[in-house]
């Protein structure tokens, strides 16, 4: 209660300094100081309210943000995206380097099959709610089958990704370490090596069937390269890093730091995909570096809160409550059927597996998140198909927004449901980098 | 494609053999530097490889704005005024006529050099000579620290070099500051356009008032992973505001540090998180640099030179004017000044924040010779550190005689080995 008090103290004094300036790359400084501060505050009163932290500052930012009080406008979200795209190119290296060679050897082929039918089941789901609501679709309304076909395929494919920030973001909150939680890192992380290559051909086979005005053709060179290119380039850097780790040690945080920032800037220069680039450094030099890439990863699981809190409390801000108001009658169907697809395909998946109720029940809640990848992914529809990728796009934030904001609640429900929560709910709350503990 | 990745590799090979260098260097002979992140940086900005480029680094204001705030905030947690007021004046005396000399003497002659060489008038050439001036008086404490720890040295000549270093970042932070202050443009749409003094007052103002609501914000907490968190908002707030009304936001970031080490029950643990980030913080501000960096289009070698000799010499000068003046030349010797000759972080985020006040004049030349000072003295900041500590640990100075003009008598008595009243 004190802390909101101060904060609408700093809202009024914000009030008396803006217009005495004019600088508007600091105005967002400004604004962005601002955001930590009322995330921090927001996910303390979440945490009390027995919600995970990252609900909190995502209503920080959706609270602070352009769709209610503005504070933190659209101009100053957009100046800020490098400082969110460096955030989440460190959750990509470090999700990379929780996943254990040993564990991907022995679990790996209980996860894909969970992935893959969990994947399929998801994508058919939206494929046929999207058939039955094209009438309403704006971007599927009033076109031919092709049409629809292609952008009804882009649409799942972009809509059936999970989000590895609010997973591991959960995962570090909590410090679970079960069999469902586990699974959900493994599926989800694997997820998104999946989608991002059916995205690739679902986008060369939308531009095929509807060519895209003044657009280039797809060479499937180029997106070999960008799929292929990122496992190479990420398999390098993580080789230089347990290089670094064996012959230089010092100064890890910041050589993390510096790895996901030239690790971001390389993949942009020779033009692969830059999380799954991480994802794979992240990947390499935990598990190559030894015991001295266990050290790089506490290194960075100490610094992950902070980078949490920013990543969200932007991704809150971003979220399109208003469009959600505005389509909700097809927003709401889409949000069910995701849901629908998920917890059949992660059943089936479980069976078909022979694992543990528990990860056939629970692992699916896990999934419903969704963030970082899926906006860049709609960003790249939007990019190619200026006016309908645009209404896309739209459609797809407002559907993230309910899966972004029920998804990391449900995935501690389905944590403490497991029993998968070391501990008393007290000491999960004080542990904000409990994962260092792991 | 390929060049790009060459160049990676290139970067990459550069910076580890750059590394290997100077840890072996380090462990050899002493040396405390960050320079190899300097050359880091230097290597992938636009100047040789672009593989970052200036525009990218722009993008990424709220780390360099976030990494001055923290070193400002730094600097303000050393002004506790209970463990202030335990210092004897003389320290004080000394090393605010070292501080002072030292902006002075550097200020004024590079004034004259500016005026001369660039044909500026003279109030256009006092702008970067004050700002000079000002990273000309910080002092490094890295050194210090180093010998201290190596040479398990302490007594007055430590004390005084710590005081000396704390006051010279408190001279050197106030000038730039109230710099930014003057040379403020006009804002748009206020009633009245502020006057300096009314632009340094709110400078102060934003640090107090921060640091006042920051203080109650966080109450009793003393987690220091939800301190990073807390802290890291406040001072982006702070800075950020600072630098959107274009003022210094490392005066407003020390005056909020200084706010907080006096009120805050949590200061032990804000001046852990804050020491945290030092190192991390600082490496940034060197890569930055690095990437910022650009040669002058007007003649730069000159000027540097004429910094680098000048300042050595306001140093030295000064810090012997100060012990004349202060009387303590007999117990300190006549080149004590030569072990406040290291720069460090704070010299750059001077530097940085000269540059960042809109249309600082021969700004490429303040931030060039800033970085030409860290190189050079960063490497040979313990060395000159050990030569004038070791010499006056050694010497014939009575340590009756050193107490008598240094300590109060409480620190008399704990020197002593008495037991005094009260903890630290």
């Amino acid at each position: 209660m004190r802390r909101a008090a101060i904060l609408l103290l700093l809202l009024v004094a914000m009030q008396f300094v803006l217009p005495l300036g004019g600088w508007q790359a600091s105005a967002s400084l400004l604004t962005f100081g601002f955001l930590i501060l009322a995330a921090y505050t927001v996910g303390e009163i979440a945490t009390a309210a027995r919600l995970p932290k990252v609900v909190g500052y995502l209503l920080a930012g959706v609270l602070f943000g352009p769709s209610a009080l503005d504070v933190v406008g659209t101009t100053s979200i957009t100046e800020l995206a490098p400082v969110s795209r460096l955030a989440i190119a460190l959750i990509a290296f470090l999700a990379g380097a929780e996943l254990q060679w040993e564990e991907v050897r022995s679990r790996g082929v209980v996860i894909l099959k969970i992935m893959g039918a969990e994947l399929l089941l998801s994508f058919l789901a939206m494929l046929a709610t999207l058939w039955l609501l094209r009438g309403s679709v704006p971007f599927l309304a009033g076109y031919g089958t092709a049409h629809v076909t292609a952008f009804a395929v882009l649409f799942a494919t972009v809509a059936i990704i999970h989000s590895p920030a609010v997973t591991m973001a959960i995962l570090s909150e909590t410090g679970a370490r079960g069999t469902v939680a586990r699974t959900t890192l493994g599926v989800v992380l694997l997820a998104d090596v999946a989608v991002i290559l059916l995205f690739t051909v679902a986008l060369a086979f939308a531009r095929a069937t509807v060519p895209a005005p003044g657009g280039e053709a797809v060479s499937l060179g180029i997106l070999a390269w960008e799929i292929g290119g990122s496992v190479v380039v990420g398999a390098a850097i993580g080789g230089a890093v347990a290089l670094y780790l064996r012959f230089v040690r010092g100064e890890l945080f910041l050589f993390a730091l510096l790895v996901t920032f030239l690790g971001a800037e390389i993949a942009r220069l020779v033009h692969v995909e830059a999380l799954l680039t991480l994802l794979v450094a992240g990947f390499v030099s935990e598990n190559v570096g030894g015991e001295r890439g266990v050290a790089l990863r506490h290194a960075m699981e100490r610094a992950a809160a902070p980078v949490f809190v920013v990543f969200f409390a932007l991704a809150g801000a971003s979220l399109g409550i208003t469009e959600v108001i505005a389509l909700w009658p097809i927003v709401v169907p889409i949000a069910l059927a995701r849901a629908f697809g998920l917890w059949a395909g992660t059943a089936v998946g479980a069976r078909w597996a022979g694992v543990t109720q528990g990860e056939g029940r629970y692992v699916w809640l896990g999934l419903v998140s969704q963030a970082g990848v899926a906006i860049g992914l709609a960003t790249i529809v939007a990019e190619a198909y200026p006016e309908l990728g645009g209404q896309l796009r739209t459609l797809f934030l407002a559907v993230m927004t309910i899966n972004q904001t029920l998804g990391p609640i449900l995935f501690r429900q389905a944590l403490a449901r497991s029993g998968e929560l070391p501990g008393s709910e007290s000491e999960s709350e004080d542990t904000a980098p409990a994962l260092a503990r792991g | 494609m390929s060049t790009a990745l060459a160049l990676v590799i290139i970067v990459a090979v550069a910076y580890l053999a750059t590394h290997v260098a100077f840890d072996w260097a380090a462990r050899r002979f002493l040396i405390v530097s960050g320079a190899e992140y300097l050359l880091l940086g230097i290597l992938v900005g636009p100047q040789v490889s672009g593989l970052v480029t200036a525009h990218t680094i722009d993008s990424f204001a709220p780390l360099t704005t976030l990494a001055l705030g923290w070193v400002g905030a730094i600097v303000g947690t050393q002004f506790r005024i209970p463990e202030l007021v335990r210092i004897p004046g003389v320290m004080f005396r000394l090393a605010f006529a070292e501080a002072l000399a030292t902006l002075g003497v550097v200020g004024g002659l590079l004034g004259l050099a500016l005026m001369w060489l660039f044909d500026l008038t003279p109030a256009l050439a006092a702008v970067p000579a004050i700002a000079l001036g000002g990273i000309a008086a910080v002092s490094a404490p890295a050194g210090i620290e180093v010998v201290a720890r190596h040479t398990g040295a302490r007594g007055p000549i430590v004390r005084q070099l710590q005081v000396c270093t704390a006051i010279d970042a408190l001279v050197a932070i106030v000038a730039v500051g109230l710099l930014a202050c003057v040379q403020r443009p006009p804002a748009d749409g206020g009633v009245r356009p502020l006057t300096p003094t009314e632009w340094a007052v709110v400078s102060v103002a934003l640090g107090l008032v921060g640091g006042a609501l920051f203080h109650l914000f966080l109450g009793r907490e003393r987690n220091v992973d939800r301190l990073v968190i807390s802290l890291g908002g406040a001072v982006i707030l702070i800075s950020g505001a600072a630098a959107y009304l274009q003022l210094s936001p490392l005066l407003a970031a020390m005056v909020f540090g200084a706010t907080l080490a006096n009120t805050s029950r949590s200061r032990a643990e804000i001046g852990e998180t804050l020491a945290r980030g030092e190192r991390p913080f600082y490496f940034v501000l060197l890569i930055f640099a690095g990437i910022a960096w650009q040669p002058s289009a007007r003649e730069w070698a000159v000027p540097v030179v004429l910094f680098l000799l000048t300042r050595a010499v306001g140093k030295i000068g000064g810090a012997r004017l100060g012990a004349r003046l202060a009387g303590t030349l007999p117990v300190f010797g006549a080149h004590w000044g030569r072990a406040l000759l290291g720069q460090g972080g704070l010299a750059l985020a001077l530097a940085f924040d000269y540059v960042q006040q809109g249309g600082s004049p021969l700004s490429n030349i303040v931030f060039t010779a800033a970085i030409a000072s860290v190189l050079l003295t960063d490497l040979s900041s313990a060395h000159l550190v050990q030569a004038t500590v070791l010499p006056l640990l050694e010497s014939e100075v009575s340590p009756r005689r050193v107490a008598a003009r240094f300590l109060t008598p409480r620190s008399r008595e704990q020197a002593a080995g008495r037991p005094t009243a009260g903890g630290d």
